[in-house]
């Protein structure tokens, strides 16, 4: 017992309530200063032009964040009442996509950690298993032909990232699932849906229905509004309190399989359901946003190499981290180029995918965690 | 073989030799037991006990069915044929959660984890006595307590599970069985890939739970002469079936060690059971 480690002063009690540790405070902390700062800086851009100072005050105008009908006009859709053309422009054009921004950050990060616990892979995310391309090709297909559908976005997109799903695990499963195979599986999977992407390009008679359906493949909070935070919001909010009251349950499975069941978990249930919540998740992001690439893959594992493997951290880690990544990603695809805007995906697809390289060059093993 | 099937009428009751009556713990009966790749069957017994309140230890060789025994003994293996008892109750008929609040198992090998702190691997193992919203309640921290007191790990509650050596990992995943808080409890080869010091730490910490809380012990022990020292019973397996059952000085034999384990061994009963194993034998099967 010569490798004893250190003990603390603390009581076991005052421990148990330890798993908030400081790194995460801070972490949460400078992730919210981060999200307001690149928020900041996203509203103090666009058409109508503005100087900062003047975009700020509009921000912070006590009669829009105080006021009940405004709030309403924005989340129900109602009248809008009476404001200032800057107000306007500020609130009704910008702010809204700093939100999107902020949901669709944090549901894919959630959704990606998730991912990564019930298939204890390292490499899992919505997009390797191949949910973002069937959410997206199910999205496409409600663009070009079922425009009808529009308002139920999130169902559909939920509904074909489900389907994507389950067929990448069912290809995976041979009497359980290797980190590998999910991979590979997700790969074709995904490939197959992109070609069915771009198959239903030929049924678009319209070139603006087709480059908004491209905007949307390469995922981009351009021109998004009230209406995208009134679709993504509930499954969001949804999602993300259910992944944080099953943070036990995924440190469970984190055990391993045979752990998690002998300890009494129906481990089989709670996979499936943790998935469900985790398609959710990320169906909502892309209902409204798009397939913003390498984000739910990359985010979590900052956030781990940061916060620690506890999932009860890792979550919470996640829901701070993904908006302020995800904001600032926005600012960069809105002020690369001068004169156009990037879809954002593009940004996260050019910083995300070198990055997640570096990982791997860095590690030694990857895969399972 | 003879030995069980003679009892085999009686419910759940065995005598020892002189005639007393011992309850089981954990009755299998009938069992066949195979897994989806294999055709033949891999254990067939008629009839299995684990006495209540003892420490039985299941000795064979490698491939001889032991793992697999435990498995189904565990319901992680559902059995071709056959049924397995706890207390008198079907394992069936209990929900997984309340199987874990009666039955503690810890396999063979676990996945290796590493940034998790002893403490909380430990506070895992109170996954069964909790509901999804429950926080951590003061049985909680008692159990945890104990578990880390009786497993001898305290001063490592704050360490990380990847920092620690093998022994040291194996005694924290005891304390979180443990902390189960189980009245029986199946451990599949413990003291495998162990030093010395640190198998007897996991043998003695097995046996101060059967002594002070009256914890039933079904475990699987490589090492015959350590078996024969440890068990209050002894179950060799051999090619997928029950060999002998019984306290030790009984089973263990020279004859047992050759047809079984396939050496040649000396056997000594006096002072205590002992067994100095000489050389491997010629023709085996295996």
């Amino acid at each position: 017992m010569a490798e004893t480690q250190s003990v603390s002063g603390q009581t076991p009690a005052q421990q148990r309530a330890g798993w908030v540790t400081g790194t995460l405070i801070l972490f949460c902390l400078a992730s919210t200063i981060i999200t307001a700062i690149a928020g900041l800086v996203q509203v103090s851009f666009g058409e109508y032009s503005m100087t900062f100072l003047e975009a700020w005050r509009a921000v912070f105008n006590p009669n829009v964040i105080l006021n009940v009908t405004a709030w309403s006009a924005f989340l129900f859709g109602t009248e809008l009442p009476e404001m200032s053309t800057a107000s306007i422009v500020v609130w009704e054009l910008r702010v809204p996509r700093v939100f999107v921004g902020i949901i669709t950050g944090a549901t894919l990060a959630v959704s990606g950690a998730i991912f990564q616990a019930v298939t204890r892979n390292e490499l899992a995310s919505p997009f390797v298993l191949g949910v973002s391309s069937g959410a997206g090709f199910a999205v496409l297909a409600t663009l070009i032909v079922f425009s009808g559908l529009a308002s139920v976005l999130p169902l559909i997109a939920t509904l074909g990232g489900a389907v994507a799903f389950i067929i990448v695990y069912t290809i995976a499963w041979k009497g359980g699932t290797s980190p590998v195979r999910l991979v590979l599986a997700g790969v074709i999977v995904n490939m197959v849906f992109q070609s069915l992407q771009q198959g239903l390009f030929f049924f678009a008679d319209d070139l603006g229905v087709v480059q908004t359906a491209v905007a949307w493949l390469t995922g981009s909070l351009t021109g998004t509004g009230w209406d995208e935070v009134r679709i993504a919001i509930l499954p969001a909010l949804l999602s993300c309190a259910i992944a944080i009251g099953g943070a036990r349950q995924l440190n469970v499975l984190m055990l391993g399989e045979r752990t998690a069941r002998s300890l009494g978990m129906r481990v089989e249930r709670t996979r499936f359901l943790l998935s469900v919540v985790a398609i959710l998740a990320a169906s909502a992001a892309i209902a409204v946003a798009g397939i913003v690439s390498f984000f739910g893959l990359v985010v979590p594992h900052i956030v781990r190499n940061t916060v620690g493997g506890d999932y009860r951290r890792l979550i919470l880690g996640c829901l701070f981290a993904g908006p302020a990544l995800m904001v600032v990603a926005d600012v960069g695809a809105r002020l690369a180029l001068s004169g156009t805007q990037l879809p954002v995906g593009v940004v996260t697809g050019l910083v995300g995918g070198p990055y997640f390289l570096y990982l791997m060059r860095k590690q030694q093993s990857m895969g399972e965690l | 073989m003879a030995r069980t099937q003679d009892h085999e009428r009686e419910q759940d009751r065995i005598t020892d030799e002189d005639g007393v009556a011992i309850d089981s713990a954990l009755v299998g009966e009938n069992l066949e037991l195979s897994y989806p790749t294999s055709e033949e069957p891999i254990v067939d017994c008629a009839r299995l006990d684990i006495p209540e309140e003892a420490v039985t230890a299941l000795v064979g060789p490698n491939g001889s069915g032991k793992s697999t025994l435990l498995k189904a003994l565990s319901n992680h293996l559902e059995p071709e044929t056959g049924t397995v008892r706890i207390h008198g109750d079907d394992l069936d008929s209990f929900s997984q959660k309340a199987l874990a609040r009666e039955l503690g198992v810890l396999s063979q090998e676990n996945d290796s984890l590493g940034s998790i702190s002893v403490e909380d691997l430990v506070y895992h193992g109170r996954y069964p006595h909790r509901g999804f919203f429950d926080s951590v309640s003061e049985t909680d921290r008692e159990a945890v307590e104990r578990a880390l007191e009786l497993a001898g790990i305290e001063h490592l509650r704050n360490a990380e599970l990847g920092q620690l050596s093998g022994g040291q990992k194996q005694l924290v995943w005891i304390a979180m069985v443990l902390a189960q808080d189980t009245d029986v409890l199946l451990l599949d080869e413990p003291t495998t890939f162990l030093d010395v010091h640190h198998q007897f730490r996991v043998l003695e910490t097995i046996r101060q739970l059967n002594e002070q809380k009256g914890v039933t012990v079904a475990v699987i022990l490589h090492d015959i002469s350590q078996a024969a020292r440890f068990a209050d019973y002894l179950i060799a397996m051999c090619d997928g079936e029950l060999y002998d059952w019984g306290p030790p000085e009984e089973v263990v034999t020279e004859q047992l060690l050759a047809d079984v384990f396939g050496i040649e061994a000396t056997v000594r009963y006096e002072p205590e059971l002992q067994v100095l194993p000489k050389r491997s034998l010629p023709n085996r099967r295996l």
